[in-house]
């Protein structure tokens, strides 16, 4: 099978704030290609621009600067119309917050990315049916989001995100308000996806144990890539790689974070 | 501090205050609108041509309260809404909870009082303006009506102070009951499935039991009098609120379900049973709003139509013109008529003689029958004449008449009895017919009517007569004409019969009246102008109320609708998709309502049998008017709603 590149991002930069105000470089020269397949972890510390790097991947977001391609696509060039098809057809979400309509059932939820395509019923009832047993919320079709806890919600989230067997799932800390079981079983469905179903997986995540089912991770520090690490071996010694690269990191985090409490202090 | 804390709180939902103020300004200008009316009962006894006003401004009064009431309890509800979380969060930082409540009593009563004085100046100002506009418009006296009025301002105060330290003390009720996660967690609800149960049932038949009490009591208000008025003022809503509130809840389930794997419109009927809970009650008001305002203008229109009816009535033909001066046959040149046609006559000896040739080939319409309901029911005279009279020998015996004329008529006469008394027409006598003739000898009632309404006022005689062209011809007397004339629309040349009746005057030198159609127009419009200036004034207050009432609802929930339409253009659905919804949705919401409260106004019409002759006669038109305006008005909220949801 010929490798193509499902994710080209050249030079790409976001901006924050107008001329006058102080700028935030959410997003600083950041050029990478992730390839048809790959599962990619981004890591980084609150603030850093991993939430903005998706947004961008996502079509949710433009650029101030630089290109994407998706699927050798421009989709800085796209209009709003094809961006909607594209997000609709290609992409699967899992957001960090409000993943879920409240004025729809679980069930009716994860039914959304196909009825929104006008497929045939028996069609939509079929794998909405196979993805809640999958993801173990079959009994929670009928709740509403706001009677269900947060990792339920979570893997309402995740059923919806890849019930229509999108080309490219993208997750903002999916397993952030999961148990250890429940995280594990998510993120061993994304593999089982990734694996079996070639569908490349961009994921965000600050915990090392579900970067550690990456293939690759990327490490973003002020709005810049500063570090990738490929998988090599097993996953256990790709944890431990990690937790090395975040060590050397953890440092210049908790400076920033000691700076950051100084100001809030500073500001109350 | 914490104080300090509240108000930037408050800066930050700017937004959310102005729409909630902008909602309580608007239901206090109206409340006050109407108490002006409700409150001047010399105006309104001296304008209405109701006998009971005071009665129905009392039940108007009654209704209104029960409306702002639950309006304000509403507005209420949102104010907790937007705060409750803010408070959570205090609470959970440790915040008294006495305290908090102090801060949202205080919150509530200034909020209330700030509405309060706002409320009243645009009231005042709306009434003017409402107030003169109308006056123009009608040509209504309005003396004796004040925009600023004391005892409405008084009435209005208090109630709206009584309502506020009420709603004040209802939200340190639900905040006293309130646990801290629920505070927080306020914004978060699921939507409860709608089950039949028991008391459901009930609530169907007793909502329409009390919806066909209130139907029965408009239909036959003029026999049940006051307590019809009662009863329909009572039962009417109830009914209206008990019916929504026990279909509306499981139609839109249904729609839901039978949508749910629609894609976008799984979306929208989610989100419309997600509220329809909370809704159904608003919608029950804006359904009576709809049906009171519509009801009024509606009203206020028929007695406009009825002076037309009035009109109709009293004249078929819309000019009679006697001896048409050279400006007066200029003015009745311009005129389009459908139909016009002109009769000779003299008099002669106290005697008005018609010449009957000319009656003969120009028969008129009359009314196929007297009185005000068969005002639009028109017939072509066809009954024979009776033989020519213009000398003594037309009183000999039939036969024997040599130019008996071309009509074949049967018998002769002088004239018929049936004229009215006040006609001013000396009828024939019967006695005065030449006997031995048997039957159809005498003029008939139609045209005795008709010969009554084309008389000369000015002219005095004894007897009517009929005269063939050679009798006529040999009469001595001066010959003068009539000339009357029949348009598709009375009313569209307004100016041209006010023009003529202004020579007519000229022409008999201020003597005498005109009598014309016209000028009985214009009197049953002055006669109802009141009353349809009271319609209007209402009519428009009452869809002011209704408008807010329903922006209000909308706009109040726009906030947190943000988010899910946020989510699905994410997911990838198209703008258009998402503004389809939005369209879909509204519609609903704006068609319920406006069905029931058009169906309340085409029973309520009923109402005005018992003063108007024709309460449903162009019923459209106020009902046109209403869709186009109510049209108007979805259009402008769903655009509203779309510019705060899909940024
Ligand atoms: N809409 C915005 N306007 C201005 N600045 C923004 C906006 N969104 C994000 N930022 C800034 O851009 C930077 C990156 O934000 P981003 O949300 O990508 O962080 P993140 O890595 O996802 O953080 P976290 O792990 O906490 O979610 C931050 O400094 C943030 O303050
Ligand atoms: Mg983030």
């Amino acid at each position: 099978m010929a490798i193509k590149p499902v994710i080209e991002m050249n030079k790409v930069s976001k901006i924050y704030g107008g001329k006058t105000e102080n700028q935030v470089f959410a997003l600083n020269d950041v050029s990478f290609t992730m390839q048809e397949g790959e599962f990619i972890g981004i890591m980084g510390a609150s603030g850093s621009g991993k939430t903005t790097l998706l947004n961008v991947v996502s079509t949710l977001d433009h650029p101030t600067e630089g290109t994407v391609a998706i699927a050798g696509t421009d989709i800085t060039r796209m209009k709003a119309r094809e961006l909607s098809d594209f997000r609709a057809q290609r992409l699967g979400f899992i957001f960090q917050e409000f993943n879920l309509l409240d004025n729809l059932t679980v069930y009716e939820n994860v039914a959304l990315p196909l009825s929104l395509q006008d497929l045939p019923v028996h069609q939509i009832m079929d794998r909405v049916g196979k993805v809640l047993e999958q993801l173990g919320i079959a009994e929670l079709a009928d709740k509403y989001p706001a009677t269900i806890s947060g990792g339920q919600r979570q893997r309402t989230a995740a059923a919806r995100a890849i019930v229509h067997e999108p080309a490219l799932l993208l997750g903002d800390e999916p397993t952030g308000s999961l148990d250890t079981k429940n995280a594990v079983g998510l993120l061993e469905q994304m593999k089982r996806l990734n694996e079996q179903q070639q569908i490349s997986i961009l994921m965000v995540t600050h915990d090392a144990f579900s970067a550690s089912y990456c293939s690759r991770i990327l490490f973003i520090q002020d709005g810049r890539l500063v570090q990738e690490l490929y998988r090599l071996g097993s996953r256990e010694a790709f944890y431990k790689q990690i937790l090395n690269v975040l060590g050397d990191y953890g440092a210049a985090a908790a400076e920033a974070a000691a700076k950051e409490l100084s100001a809030v202090e500073d500001r109350g | 501090m914490l104080m300090k804390l509240a108000l930037s709180g408050m800066k930050s939902k700017l937004k959310d205050y102005l729409v909630l103020l902008a909602g309580l300004v608007i239901s206090i200008s109206i409340f006050y609108m109407f108490q002006t009316m409700a409150w001047n009962r010399s105006f309104t006894e001296n304008n209405a041509v109701i006998n009971s006003i005071q009665l129905v401004y009392v039940l108007g009064t009654i209704l209104l309260s029960a409306i702002t009431f639950f309006y304000i309890l509403y507005a209420n509800g949102f104010l907790l809404s937007l705060r409750q979380r803010e408070f959570g969060l205090y609470m959970v930082l440790g915040a008294r909870k006495d305290k908090i409540r102090k801060l949202m009593f205080i919150e509530t009563i200034v909020l209330g009082m700030v509405s309060l004085a706002a409320g009243l100046g645009i009231g005042f100002g709306l009434s003017a303006l409402v107030g003169r506009l109308m006056a123009q418009q009608l040509q209504a006296d309005l003396t004796g009506y004040y925009p600023v009025y004391g005892p409405a301002i008084g009435f209005t105060v208090l109630f709206f102070v009584a309502l506020f330290i009420f709603s004040a003390l209802w939200n340190q009720l639900k905040l006293a009951r309130m646990q801290v996660l629920q505070l927080l967690h306020g914004s978060m609800r699921a939507d409860r499935p709608w089950r039949s149960s028991g008391w459901k049932k009930v609530m169907v038949v007793v909502g329409v039991i009390a919806i066909l009490l209130g139907y029965l009591s408009l239909t036959f208000m003029e026999q049940l009098r006051e307590i019809g008025l009662f009863t329909a003022t009572i039962m009417t809503p109830l009914g209206t609120y008990l019916l929504f509130m026990a279909f509306l809840p499981p139609l839109v389930a249904r729609l839901k379900k039978s949508h749910q794997l629609r894609g976008i419109r799984a979306f929208t009927f989610g989100q419309l049973s997600f509220r329809i809970n909370e809704l159904t009650k608003l919608l029950a008001t804006v359904a009576m709003l709809i049906a009171l305002g519509a009801g009024a203008i509606a009203g206020g229109l028929a007695f406009w139509n009825d002076a037309f009816i009035r009109g109709e009535t009293y004249r078929v033909y819309d000019a009679t013109v006697h001896d048409p001066n050279e400006a007066e046959t200029n003015v009745l040149a311009g005129i389009p008529f459908k139909e016009r046609f002109t009769y000779r006559y003299k008099l002669d000896n106290e005697i008005l003689y018609y010449a009957k040739e000319d009656l003969e080939s120009q028969r008129p319409l009359v009314h196929s029958q007297q009185g005000r309901d068969y005002w639009d029911q028109l017939k072509r005279v066809e009954d024979p004449l009776p033989k020519a009279t213009a000398d003594s020998a037309g009183k000999a015996v039939a036969g024997e008449s040599a130019n008996s004329s071309a009509g074949g008529v049967a018998g002769e006469s002088a004239d018929g009895t049936a004229a009215s008394a006040d006609t001013g027409i000396e009828s024939g006598v019967e006695g005065e017919t030449a006997g031995g003739i048997e039957n159809g000898e005498s003029l008939s009632s139609d045209w005795t009517t008709f010969l009554w309404q084309i008389a000369p006022t000015n002219l005095s005689y004894s007897d009517v007569r009929l005269a063939d062209n050679v009798q006529f011809d040999a009469l001595e007397a001066k010959e003068q004409i009539v000339v009357i004339g029949r348009t598709d629309d009375f009313l569209a040349y307004r100016s041209s019969w006010e023009k003529l009746d202004q020579l007519a005057m000229e022409k008999s030198e201020g003597m005498g009246v005109t009598w014309s159609k016209y000028e009985n127009y214009q009197r049953a419009l002055g006669i109802s102008s009141g009353t349809m200036f009271m319609g209007f004034f209402l009519g428009i207050a009452f869809l002011a109320m209704m408008a807010s009432c329903l922006m209000f609802k909308i706009l109040s929930g726009a906030a947190k609708d943000i988010q899910r339409y946020e989510m699905l253009h994410k997911l990838g659905v198209r703008r258009e998709r998402l503004s389809r919804s939005i369209y879909t949705e509204l519609l609903l919401v704006f068609l319920f309502p406006g069905i029931a409260g058009l169906l309340h106004v085409l029973v309520g019409m009923r109402l005005f049998s018992f003063i108007l002759a024709e309460p449903y006669y162009r019923l459209w038109l106020p009902i046109l008017l209403f869709a186009v305006i109510y049209s108007a008005y979805y259009f402008i909220t769903v655009n509203l709603y779309k510019r705060i949801v899909l940024r």
